[in-house]
């Protein structure tokens, strides 16, 4: 029976791009249709899975898996070096094709986006019709399938489009949530995590419908202000609201990592690299308008452990050398010698440079500032290879042209 | 398949077609490959220049990876995946 939409009543469709890394391969060379693709960086380096197709999966690879294990579980797959830059294209082309639909559009991530429709939608059929056509829409366009969820809400949204895959088409209100959701464990509900999980099972809860009629004392007591929200989410209510496109959200933080070709006890290539990602982050910083007080690195080994060690600086900054000042001395800190796989360097506690703390604009170091801003000006013009800071030359030689964008000139061969 | 990461310059003979650029053959290594069909579109900003790329696949179904560099302006053949075993492909 149709379910007719009370006035002021909103439908959120979760638009979950189908493996899209991979799918993006397969759909930009037609003899990759219907393989195993696995996305990946450099195939003739290691590293780890970006993304594997739904021909891949079967044999139990999956993202994050590192390549070496990929190639023993799935040996026939198309190792496929991944292209970010054409990712994020195709996902803004995306987003504009949204736009045509409704002004009311959150891009969650590269591969996902919330739409919100209202106004005159009248049904769950129509808001479904809609959801159809749209999925026409990108595939022949872009030759990719997708699959949506739609709800009541974000949460109900998200967890529909996860119910079938590829190509799935789910329309849930509250009440098919609950059908749908309460037999599963609770770990299928939105944001419940593996620790999450265990703490719940301690109280006894195993299923969404356990939450759901857990006391709400009880679950306050043990998680604190999450504990009622929890419980509200396993009755598939959510208020969390949709953050148009247009509006922006203002991030957090902002990082870089990168796996090294091998594993790299050589202290001169360690720092290049740090050098590197400490000044691509504070590039980020400048040309999206904050400043960072909190730096971190992340340091992972060959044994996958991996620490994350962050100090807190006087002031906030945009500037690379004082990112890669705290990131080396962390470093230095906190490395023991051993062969590193993978460094990261993040800043957080983020201001914006307008309207936040100004202290790095009273800086003495007028000179390095103007340096800075000429910088700035070439890459804005040329490209951000067009320059690097010269400690990392070393570094960028070492790894081609990944991941930092494109040197011309470099030819390789490879067996795909 | 042998996949080959490029920077050769090309030339691409061109239509605009709904205020779209559509690259129809190219000369590459004294051949001339034939453009079956445009498999996919983006674009990529260096700097100040929008950088355009295609995938395309020819003829012989191999499939290349064009970037038009409004630069020059000049096109760039910056991939190509080929059948090695293929003759006469294009």
């Amino acid at each position: 029976m149709e379910r007719v939409l009370e006035k002021g009543e909103r439908m959120i469709l979760l638009v979950d791009m189908d493996a899209f890394f991979a799918s993006v391969e397969q759909a930009h060379h037609p003899h990759l249709r219907g393989q195993p693709v696995i996305v990946c960086g450099d195939p003739s380096r290691r590293g780890v899975v970006t993304a594997a197709s739904y021909e891949a999966r079967p044999s139990g690879v999956h993202a994050g898996m590192p390549l070496q294990e990929a190639r023993r579980l799935c040996p026939e797959a198309h190792y496929v070096e991944g292209n970010p830059e054409k990712y994020v294209a195709i996902s803004l082309a995306l987003l504009k094709l949204y736009l045509t639909i409704t002004p009311d559009v959150e891009p969650f991530s590269v591969d996902e986006a919330f739409l919100a429709l209202g106004g005159s939608l009248g049904s769950m059929d129509e808001a479904t019709a809609i959801a159809t056509d749209l999925q026409v829409a990108i595939e022949a366009r872009f030759g990719l399938s997708a699959s949506i969820g739609i709800g009541p809400s974000k949460l109900v949204a998200k967890m529909a489009a996860a119910l079938e895959k590829p190509r799935g088409l789910v329309a849930l209100d509250e009440e098919g949530f609950r059908r749908a959701f309460w037999p599963t464990n609770v770990q299928t509900l939105w944001g419940v995590g593996p620790k999450l999980t265990e703490r719940l099972g301690a109280l006894g809860i195993a299923t969404v419908g356990d939450l759901a009629h857990a006391p709400a004392e009880a679950l306050e007591a043990a998680f604190g202000i999450i504990g009622p929200q929890l419980r509200e989410a396993a009755w598939g209510r959510d208020e969390t609201p949709l953050v148009p496109y247009h509006e922006g959200v203002d991030a957090k933080s902002m990082g870089h990592e990168v796996t090294l070709p091998e594993d790299c006890d050589d202290p001169a290539f360690l720092e290049g690299t740090l050098l590197r990602l400490s000044d691509q982050v504070a590039r980020r910083l400048r040309s999206e308008g904050y400043l960072g007080r909190t730096v971190a690195v992340k340091l992972r080994d060959k044994r996958f452990t991996t620490r994350i060690r962050q100090r807190v600086l006087p002031d906030f900054t945009a500037d690379h050398r004082a990112v890669f000042d705290a990131a080396k001395t962390l470093w230095r800190e906190n490395w023991n010698g051993e062969a590193l796989r993978l460094v990261g360097v993040t800043v957080s506690s983020l201001e914006r440079a307008s309207s936040g703390d100004q202290t790095e604009l009273f800086t003495p170091d007028r000179r390095a500032e103007r340096l800075r801003e000429a910088m700035d000006q070439v890459r804005d013009k040329l490209g951000e290879a067009s320059l690097v800071p010269a400690g990392a030359l070393t570094h960028r030689r070492r790894l081609g042209h990944v991941p930092f964008g494109p040197v011309t000139g470099l030819r390789r061969k490879d067996r795909a | 398949m042998t996949f080959e990461s490029l920077s050769d310059p090309v030339d691409v003979l061109t239509a605009f077609v709904d205020g779209r650029i559509q690259p129809l053959r190219f000369r590459w290594q004294g051949r001339v490959v034939r453009v079956r069909r445009v498999t996919g579109e983006w674009n990529r900003r260096e700097g100040s220049t929008l950088m355009r790329y295609f995938s395309v696949e020819s003829h012989g179904a191999d499939t290349y990876e064009l970037c038009y560099d409004p630069r020059g302006p000049r096109w760039i053949l910056s991939r190509a995946w080929s059948a090695s075993s293929r003759k006469g492909r294009g």
